[in-house]
């Protein structure tokens, strides 16, 4: 189906850009993305997806809206305090783009739901705020062979690398172990600034955009390293290990045409 | 084999830009190099921007009046 005059002009400032086309706006149309997280990563992150007009934007999140959080998830707003994130942020996602069918997911990403989460997504965005929840989300992606973007934001500091399962390193390829119990501050320990976060999540959306129309070169086998403070900027390659527990036994998945 | 489409002349009179670059460029997508595409388009910004577009992109712009064709690069 082609795209309307309604599509047209809302995605006019994409549309002529040279690397983009029709093609391309079709398959952000026909795709399905899972955002796992509607915080300090998700908000920025899902936003640019449902701007960019993804067809179906699921948002996972079990959390309530607290005060401290408005600092840094832009999505919900004041008046959120005390409601879901997930119904919170898909409110906004809806209204912001209603071309998009935007669902919430008002669970905990685990083990047990983790896979039927994922399973049929194009591209899987992980913007949640645990070493645990990374590695279930790397392993569920793994398993079901879809497209992921990881990332992390502490302090100043962030980091990000996309995934094809079976084609390039997978986040457990990248950091074998999570680091010891405590080694590493929670963003509550830390802190975090809320423009950081947005920098970090909003190349998260642009990584999932170029996987999803296959336009640009996606951060596979590359990790982003992001240092606000300074605005330094590192691009580490990595690579796939054959004995990798959740990836070396996974087929390439097939990549977009451009 | 290069076809000309030139019957099928696409009339982006009133359309402002950039969306109407952004429905020749739509147009384009299909065809093939060296197929072309004729546009009616309104003069002043539209007649400057949209064949300087295309040439930015690679394609021929013949302006002719209101008439711009355009080859396929």
């Amino acid at each position: 189906m082609t795209l309307s005059e309604a599509e047209l002009e809302r995605y006019s400032r994409q549309l002529v850009l040279p690397e983009w086309s029709g093609g391309a706006q079709e398959r952000l149309r026909d795709a399905s993305a899972i955002v796992v997280g509607a915080g300090a990563l998700g908000s920025p992150a899902a936003t640019y997806l449902v701007a960019a007009g993804v067809g179906r934007v699921g948002v996972v999140d079990s959390d309530a809206v607290e005060l401290s959080n408005l600092h840094r998830q832009p999505l919900h707003f004041t008046p959120d305090i005390g409601g879901g994130k997930a119904e919170s942020a898909a409110a906004k996602l809806s209204l912001l783009n209603t071309e998009a069918t935007v669902e919430p997911y008002p669970v905990r990403l685990e083990e047990m739901n983790a896979a039927a989460i994922v399973a049929g997504a194009d591209v899987v965005v992980d913007c949640s705020d645990s070493f645990s929840t990374r590695y279930l989300v790397n392993d569920a992606c793994c398993g079901e062979r879809v497209p992921l973007v990881e990332a992390g934001v502490l302090a100043f500091s962030g980091l990000v690398m996309s995934i094809r399962p079976g084609e390039s390193a997978c986040y457990r390829c990248a950091f074998p172990t999570p680091p010891p119990e405590g080694s590493v501050p929670s963003c509550r320990e830390a802190g975090v600034l809320g423009a950081m976060a947005g920098i970090v999540g909003s190349i998260q959306a642009l990584e999932a955009l170029k996987l999803l129309t296959g336009v640009g070169e996606p951060l596979l086998d590359r990790i982003l390293q992001l240092e606000g403070a300074s605005m330094d900027q590192l691009i580490v390659t990595t690579r796939r290990r054959d004995n990798c527990p959740a990836c070396a036994q996974v087929p390439a998945t097939a990549a977009v045409g451009a | 084999m290069s076809v000309d489409v030139s019957d099928t002349t696409l009339d982006l009179r009133g359309v402002i830009c950039p969306l109407n670059w952004v429905k020749a460029r739509l147009a384009l997508e299909p065809l093939e190099p060296g197929d072309a595409l004729r546009l009616r388009l309104d003069p002043g910004e539209a007649l400057e921007n949209v064949p300087r577009s295309a040439r930015d992109e690679g394609h021929r712009a013949d302006v002719a009046g209101d008439l711009v064709t355009i080859v396929k690069g």
